[in-house]
């Protein structure tokens, strides 16, 4: 998975350079649509590290995300204070996370003497306060609900005070490089972009896989399972729940600074809002409850659903429009033409066909993309897949 | 949308709209007018809040199923109701006739989508009522943005713009519930007096429901204890399937009910906001307690009327005041007393 998300770019480029390019811009997601897979996948992750394994959903987890994007953003301003203007961005990051896992802590004490449904409603109380709280302060600009933009240099992700081992981020704002090591590679700023949030992805996956691994995420498991058995058998499964929440909002934190270093703005309708979070929810119930790497895959499956149905990057709209003659396209469809009708039905409407698979997935499909997989060949996919590979080779 | 561009967009609104008209001049007689009036509006804004409410609570005291796709019927609702009246409602149609399509399109919209909400329970909740409750808020929040996307689609291609508010049925609103009326020396709207009469009827009858029909008996024990009405012989399914049903019914009358009401007025966006207050109100009343829900709609109306209030006055100049106020309510219940006001404490405690 980390080899073909090292390649792609690589690999688009490549293509864009051959006669199939119409249909690998209409089919493939652009690389700035792969670069929404790796913070949104961090959250989704973040998200399924509390909810996939210690079996308590939390609606409110945009708040994590939100404190870490508006962090980011304000430290680079100079509004944090004690965090002076020009303090590297990765050390922004972990405040930032630092901050969301305390915040974390302060709401998890409280919700979690609940269950079910009623945890599922507390913590979004909290977050829907925050992300009122947020658009009203005048602090953060003078018109809060559009939210801030860092006004100062790009965003660098990589060693502080090292100029040589950072990189800038940003659509616009990032580095390029030329000619790579001397191989003839150019590099645009969204792909070193993309490869240096990439990193920051890769190294927040592992970690969080090494506290699942550990007896910490055994204790987790068995709270998901039978939480009164776990308590039975002697743990004390409320600081394990704390515990595992102010995890969970330190590297949600994280996912929304890295967003924030990408963008270079926040708002609070894309960060503190119930809606980020059910994005999360819904790409890891795509990719696999409880399966660290299955929210990926379903933020990938969302985000090329998104990119196929929208005309940014020339989607399946843009082909059928020039690919189709004008006669078919005039035609006549309950009074409608075929061209409005795809207009409307076809272009953005991700979220029409996101939420049919959705439904489809959570009745036939619940375990997710991942979880299926992992169920079918007994085990995780790395470690069973050579071992059925050979059996079909031979 | 702020309450001045809407005023701009809506000349006959502007009345409603005028902080001034709210401010309290002093003098003691005053300030108990206004308090009163401040009261009544809570109440009218109640009497909406537990409309919205109240099926919600209803699906969830027998099945245990927190429905998401509430809020996007009452979305539906809204839309609806509006077609059906910007189709009869002429401009020289009378004040009566305008109220007796109203309910008409009333009736004609619970029925269409009770008769929907009954297809949806067989079609795709009834084969996961075995997994935990997450996977049914799961699938009906799918549904939810299915439903928010195809109104979408429909509205952009009939071109009626999605997101801002849909004007043509506001203006069918007839000029008697513009006005205010002298209520024991108060000024009251009369919209909210209408509001209050609707809200009113709909409480007298979920509670006939629940109280004088052998549905209503099965709700009552179903949620007090659902495989003890089971083992009884009761075919708890068929009831569920009609409470679900209603429940979705029920949505679609308080979308009914905002289309009128310059606060909320029928958008997509309502979807959303509807299903937030509903949970509000019905986790403060206690989940499938429908006494519970008639209060915590009062409380959440009079504490978003007062809040209004002391924003409109100047008094706080935070603007988010009313929605900050309301989710902390929830949250400080929640701390206090997870159960809600009259909630019994195991009653969907999975």
């Amino acid at each position: 998975m980390i080899v073909g998300f090292l390649l792609y770019p690589l690999a688009y480029e490549a293509l864009l350079a051959t006669p199939a390019a119409p249909f690998a811009e209409a089919f493939l997601p652009a690389i700035t649509f792969m670069v929404v897979v790796l913070y949104m996948g961090l959250f989704a992750m973040s998200f399924d590290f509390v909810s996939g394994y210690t079996g308590y959903l939390s609606f409110g987890h945009a708040a994590f995300y939100g404190t870490g994007a508006y962090f980011v953003v304000l430290a680079a301003n100079g509004q944090v204070p004690g965090v002076p203007e020009g303090t590297p961005f990765m050390i922004t990051l972990l405040l930032g996370a630092a901050l969301a896992g305390l915040l974390a802590l302060v709401i998890g004490s409280v919700s979690f003497r609940l269950t079910g449904v009623y945890f599922a409603m507390i913590t979004l109380g909290f977050a829907q306060v925050i992300y009122e709280l947020i658009r009203s302060w005048g602090y953060v600009s003078t018109n809060p609900t559009e939210g801030a933009t860092v006004s100062g240099d790009a965003l660098a992700i990589g060693v502080p005070y090292v100029d040589a081992l950072s990189l800038d981020v940003g659509r616009l704002t990032g580095e390029s490089v030329e000619n790579l090591l001397g191989l003839g590679i150019d590099l645009s700023a969204t792909v070193v972009s993309y490869y240096a949030l990439g990193i920051v992805v890769v190294v927040c996956y592992f970690a969080m896989q090494r506290i699942l691994h550990s007896p910490f995420g055994r204790v987790m498991i068995a709270i998901r399972e039978n939480e009164e058995r776990a308590r039975a058998v002697g743990y004390a499964t409320y600081r394990f729940k704390l515990a595992a929440f102010a995890v969970s909002g330190f590297f949600g934190a994280i996912a929304g600074g890295i967003f924030a270093a990408y963008s270079r703005s926040v708002a609070p309708d894309g960060t503190f809002y119930f809606l980020v979070t059910a994005d999360a929810l819904i790409t890891t119930i795509v990719g696999g409850f409880g399966t660290l790497a299955g929210p990926v895959y379903g933020t990938l499956f969302n985000q090329g659903l998104e990119d196929v149905l929208s005309t940014e990057s020339g989607g399946i709209a843009t082909l059928l429009r020039e690919g189709l003659p004008e006669s078919v396209l005039q035609a006549d469809l309950f009074g409608v033409s075929l061209e409005l009708f795809v207009n409307t039905a076809v272009d953005g409407r991700a979220p029409l066909y996101l939420g049919i698979v959705f439904v489809l997935f959570v009745l036939f499909v619940p375990n997710g993309i991942l979880g299926t997989l992992r169920d079918r060949l007994g085990g995780t996919v790395g470690k069973r897949l050579p071992d059925h590979l050979r059996r079909y080779l031979r | 949308m702020t309450p001045g561009t809407l005023a701009a967009a809506l000349p006959q609104f502007a009345p409603l709209l005028d902080p001034s008209a709210l401010l309290a001049t002093g003098g003691a007689v005053d300030g108990l007018q206004t308090a009163a009036r401040v009261l009544a509006e809570g109440i009218g804004k109640g009497a909406v809040y537990f409309t919205i409410a109240v099926g919600l609570t209803l699906v969830f005291g027998l099945m245990g199923v927190l429905n998401f796709a509430h809020g996007a019927v009452a979305m539906v609702g809204a839309y609806l109701g509006g077609l059906v009246l910007v189709l009869v409602v002429g401009a020289n149609t009378g004040t009566l006739a305008t109220i007796l399509v109203f309910f008409v399109a009333l009736a004609l919209v619970f029925a269409v989508t009770t008769a929907a909400g009954s297809a949806m329970e067989v079609a795709l909740i009834r084969p996961i009522y075995d997994r935990t409750p997450t996977y049914q808020i799961l699938l009906t929040f799918g549904v939810s943005l299915i439903i928010e996307e195809l109104a979408r689609i429909i509205l952009t291609l009939r071109g009626i713009q999605p997101d801002p508010q849909w004007q043509a049925p506001m203006a069918t609103a007839p000029d008697v519930l513009l006005g205010r009326t002298q209520l024991f020396g108060v000024g009251v709207r009369r919209l909210y007096l209408f509001e209050i009469a609707i809200g009113a009827v709909v409480a007298v009858a979920v509670w006939a429901f629940l109280t004088k029909t052998l549905y209503g008996l099965y709700i009552r024990a179903g949620s007090e204890d659902t495989e003890m009405v089971q083992a009884l012989g009761i075919d708890v399914r068929q009831a569920f399937t009609v409470v679900f049903g209603v429940g979705t019914g029920l949505a679609a009358v308080g979308g009914v009910l905002l289309m009128w009401d310059p606060i909320w007025g029928p958008s997509v966006l309502l979807s959303i906001d509807v299903l937030l207050y509903a949970f509000v109100v019905v986790i403060i009343g206690g989940l499938g307690s429908f006494t519970g829900t008639l209060v915590a709609a009062g409380i959440v109306g009079v504490a978003d009327s007062v809040t209004t209030w002391l924003f409109t006055t100047g008094i706080v100049t935070f603007p988010g005041l009313s929605e900050v106020t309301i989710f902390l309510l929830l949250v400080v219940m929640l701390i206090i007393r997870p159960q809600g006001l009259y909630g019994v404490e195991e009653v969907g405690g999975h």
